[in-house]
């Protein structure tokens, strides 16, 4: 049994900013995530940190939101952020009239575009059409969504802040209306227990409903199902969105040496309806063939999907501060004191929500304290001696995003390139992932599986999507005695399956070979799950 | 020109085996090959059936094929076919001084990199299973820096597996090869080409093991399809020695291929590689001549019949894109669901196979390319390999045994 001030439900961007925000002001809480971080929408979208560009004409007021918070975030999360920055892009087809009220809209949000010379344009995108008639500049940036969340974690954990992953909320402890604690269970090991707190904060997103539910209290949100696809390019260097009113299929976002191109939207079975369609992945290629020509060419690595929280307000309830951007719910007047919800919003602003919601927290508490989470570094930069230290033992090309990728536990990683020069080895060749990185997260508490040391390292998310790095992945775990009884078979089992579900939907092309090559390794050559004869037959 | 009597597409081990097939009834054979094939993935051993449609280990392929689907390339054949195919085979292998074992009555399990055993029918001597089998005690070799290895995962794998509880021991053996890139497979195995590496081997080797064991080694026993290092390191550590199936590239396999080119010269098939076959021209339902397009230019070359063996969807001989699949040179119709949701099971791994593992051409029961109806489409065309419909070779373990039988039958026909 434990004991904390306040329990936050939801290890999304949210959960673990207001996880963040809590600590720095000295309130004592614990995370609860019923699996590991960033596995709802903080990690399936588009990563796209927004200029505001896109919400420029129909919401200034998340549009102004976006321009600051990208600002913050650049500069408090630099090792999750890359400055790519964006296009807008006009095409013939796009109605002219929308966009001087589009820059119109960009300029009293405070969002500093420049219009570029189509050929200036065109010179550093080379693949951009060459139908464009309008073309500006925009400060997006691309953000990666499950570091960000880990970087968070991070730096509450230096102010006390705890999280418990793969732990779900079975039951909301209440007395005299009053919250009084949160009953869990650990999904791995189905042990339950009882946290005792005064407050408790549903950051749950698609699944806030369920959570509040568990405290008898309804709350409107219908699951959206967002679907994305990546290509195997970095086709183009900067983000382009369409200049027109927001739609399917028209962001394109570069990370690393990928591509997605995103979103679709349909209603949403479950919260977690994760499962994308051809049928979405067809829509998304017609739709994004109008920006880059060549699209139907490029290969495909896979489609994923997210569901998006929409929040339909109910307008006779009361005790809400109401954004256009995101709402955060006391359910005090419904009857239950210490019981918070957030809902909607975006990533590009979770660091405002948190703050929000963390005020309003506070002063239930009556803490005095303000937010700091704005003037702080997610991480502290690795330090130029560090780097010059890892630079003799680390192979010269992976060093840096070894660095951002790990941050503080870098120097742990190049501590055992220095014990052991052999560790410098890639295991994975895509995202030049080296065993010592590998190891060192496998040999962190708080990791489980393959794909936990996938979201972490980004092993096997590259092109060959974990053919090659999947069995060298197993060794290390096997090695590292992390198998905890599980057969070295099934642990690549799992973790290549886990690929499958983005890859069925866009089986032809260069993408069928991949996965026929796969098959014929593993299945076929190695025998990866048939049946062995039983002895006693 | 000179006009062929049989003009072989693909260099794989359907192409490879037609060609010699054809060759041996004394046709003059030219064979056209865009790559290498995938002999180097597979392993090098022929894998005839392992597993029934719904996943249970099959002990003995010859009766097991009597229960498979109609539209199975074996169904097609008759087993009969089945069995002079891999007599053929092995004759081949034996005369070629790098005889295979195994007959289709029995199934050998044979160790995997994964730490599997996996059913498969005709193996090099190097995978005599029966000595895993009987072992007590196994020592497991790896390979200091052959990252794609793990002994580990050997050892802890088949200590899992019923019927495979031993006393498992690992050792790894130092090459001593120049640092600089990555070590594969084929780098140990050139590296025990020599005398050198051989002499470093058994030196370490003996010192660890016991005489009278069991020692599973990667397959790295040499280049060259002969079984001279298997018997000298046999002989240097008196233990059985069996070479794991492991990732590409597949050294067994390499020297399968080796062994297969080599015969096949010596028949004087032609060979003409890093050539890409562009199209077909065809007159009254027969083809008369096939169009190659290189570096240089277009090149026609005629013969009396064709044999096609580009392979499936991996090796390139069929093309998919949303909704459809093409085979690319004759444009022989293949079906599949116009859904592509439909194509594939929810997971990768199936215990019935995938629906795309089954993608084809139809064909009668000579091999040559049929409509829906069963009308022969080209009469002078014949089908091998993974180009044809009605088997998922990787859920049934039937890879190179299909390729094999439908090889054989083509060049007989042909």
């Amino acid at each position: 049994m434990e004991k904390t001030t306040v329990v936050i439900v939801g290890g999304g961007a949210t959960g673990v900013g207001i996880l963040r925000d809590l600590s720095m002001r000295g309130v004592a809480a614990i995370l609860l995530e019923q699996r590991d971080l960033a596995y709802g929408a903080s990690s399936r979208f588009h990563g796209l940190l927004h200029s505001g560009g896109r919400y420029a004409v129909k919401d200034p007021e998340s549009a102004r939101e976006c321009a600051e918070e990208n600002t913050i975030l650049r500069r408090i999360g630099r090792h999750c952020v890359e400055e790519t920055e964006g296009y807008f892009v006009r095409l013939p087809e796009d109605d002219p009239a929308y966009e001087p009220k589009w820059v119109e809209g960009c300029q009293k949000a405070g969002i500093p575009i420049v219009k570029l010379e189509l050929a200036e344009a065109h010179r550093l995108e080379p693949h951009l059409t060459k139908r464009a008639e309008a073309v500006y500049r925009v400060p997006d940036a691309a953000v990666d969504g499950f570091r960000l969340c880990r970087q968070n974690v991070l730096s509450a954990k230096k102010y006390g802040g705890r999280v418990l992953t793969y732990t779900e909320v079975t039951g909301i402890e209440q007395k005299n209306n009053q919250v009084e604690g949160v009953r869990i269970r650990n999904t791995i090991t189905g042990e339950l227990d009882l946290i005792h707190c005064s407050v408790v904060i549903n950051a749950a997103g698609s699944w806030v409903g369920k959570v509040a539910e568990l405290a008898g209290i309804s709350i409107n949100v219908i699951p959206d199902k967002g679907t994305l696809i990546a290509f195997n390019h970095r086709f183009t260097d900067r983000i382009v969105n369409r200049l027109r009113p927001p739609a399917n299929g028209d962001i394109f976002v570069p990370h690393g040496s990928v591509t997605l191109l995103g979103t679709t939207s349909s209603p949403a079975l479950k919260p977690d309806d994760f499962t994308p369609a051809t049928q979405e992945v067809l829509e998304l290629i017609g739709a994004g063939k109008a920006l880059f020509e060549e699209l139907p060419q490029f290969r495909l690595l896979r489609a994923y999907t997210g569901t998006r929280p929409l929040y339909c307000a109910d307008p006779t309830a009361d005790g809400r501060e109401i954004s256009r951007n995101f709402v955060t719910l006391d359910h005090s007047g419904e009857g239950l004191r210490g019981f918070v919800s957030i809902v909607g919003g975006k990533l590009t602003t979770y660091r405002l929500m948190a703050e929000k919601i963390s005020d309003l927290v506070c002063r239930q508490l009556a803490v005095d304290a303000s937010c700091r989470t704005a003037e702080e570094a997610l991480v502290e930069d690795v330090s130029p001696e560090l780097m010059k230290s890892a630079k003799q033992f680390f192979p010269s090309f992976g060093i840096d995003l070894a660095a951002s990728r790990l941050g503080p536990d870098f120097a742990a990683a190049v501590e055992r390139v220095q014990t052991n020069p052999q560790k410098r080895e890639l295991v994975c060749e895509c995202e030049l992932v080296t065993l010592a990185e590998v190891e060192t997260v496998a040999a962190d508490a708080s990791t489980f599986s393959m794909s936990d040391i996938r979201r972490r390292t980004r092993m096997g998310m590259g092109t060959c999507q974990g053919t090659y790095c999947g069995l060298r992945g197993v060794g290390m775990m096997v090695d590292n005695d992390l198998a905890k009884g599980t057969a070295p078979a099934e642990l690549l089992r799992e973790f290549l399956e886990s690929r499958w579900n983005g890859i069925r939907p866009i089986i032809w092309g260069h993408q069928m070979r991949e996965v026929e090559l796969t098959r014929g390794i593993y299945e076929a050559g190695l025998n990866i799950d048939g049946a062995v004869p039983d002895e006693r037959e | 020109m000179k006009e062929n009597d049989v003009i072989v597409i693909g260099g794989g081990l359907a192409g490879i085996f037609a060609a010699i097939t054809a060759a041996r009834r004394g046709r003059q054979v030219l064979l056209v090959t865009k790559g290498v094939g995938a002999i180097a993935i597979g392993g090098g051993t022929i894998d005839m059936l392992g597993y029934d449609a719904s996943g249970v280990p099959v002990r003995c392929p010859w009766e097991a094929m009597t229960h498979l689907e109609s539209a199975h390339p074996y169904t097609l054949l008759g087993r009969e076919t089945v069995a002079q195919a891999s007599q053929a085979f092995l004759s081949l292998c034996a005369e070629a001084g790098y005889p295979y074992m195994g007959t289709l009555q029995e199934n050998q399990w044979i160790p995997t990199a994964l730490g599997r055993v996996k059913p498969s029918c005709l193996v090099p001597l190097t995978m005599n299973a029966a000595h895993l089998k009987a072992a007590d005690e196994v020592a497991v070799v790896a390979v200091d820096g052959l990252k794609d290895y793990s002994g580990k995962i050997i050892a802890d794998g088949l200590a899992q597996c019923p019927g495979y509880r031993k006393k498992y021991s690992i050792v790894t053996l130092k090459t001593g090869i120049e640092d600089g890139r990555d070590l594969t497979a084929l780098d140990v195995a050139r590296w025990l080409d020599t005398e050198k590496g051989q002499a470093a081997c058994f030196d370490q080797l003996s010192r660890s093991v016991r005489p009278g064991g069991v020692i599973l080694v990667p397959p790295v026993l040499g280049t060259r399809p002969d079984y001279e290092l298997f018997h000298k390191i046999e002989q240097a550590t008196q233990c059985h020695v069996l070479e794991t199936v492991g990732l590409p590239p597949a050294v067994t396999g390499y020297r399968l291929r080796k062994l297969l080119v080599k015969s096949m010269t010596q028949l004087k098939v032609r060979m003409i590689e890093q050539s890409n076959v562009l199209r077909a021209t065809i007159t009254n339902g027969r083809c008369c001549e096939i169009v190659t397009g290189n570096l240089d230019r277009e090149r026609s070359y005629r013969a009396q019949s064709f044999i096609l063996a580009t392979g499936g969807l991996f090796g390139g001989g069929l093309q998919a894109a949303p909704g459809q699949v093409r085979e690319n040179i004759f444009n022989l119709p293949v079906q599949v669901p116009a859904e592509t949701d439909q194509w594939s099971q929810e997971h990768l791994f199936f215990t019935s196979g995938q629906p795309f593992g089954k993608f084809g051409v139809k064909v009668d029961d000579k091999m040559r390319p049929v409509d829906d109806a069963g009308n022969v489409l080209l009469e002078n065309v014949f089908v091998a390999g993974k180009t044809l419909a009605g088997y998922d070779y990787c859920s049934e373990k039937s890879g190179n045994g299909v390729a094999l039988a439908t090889a054989y039958r083509a060049g007989l026909e042909a």
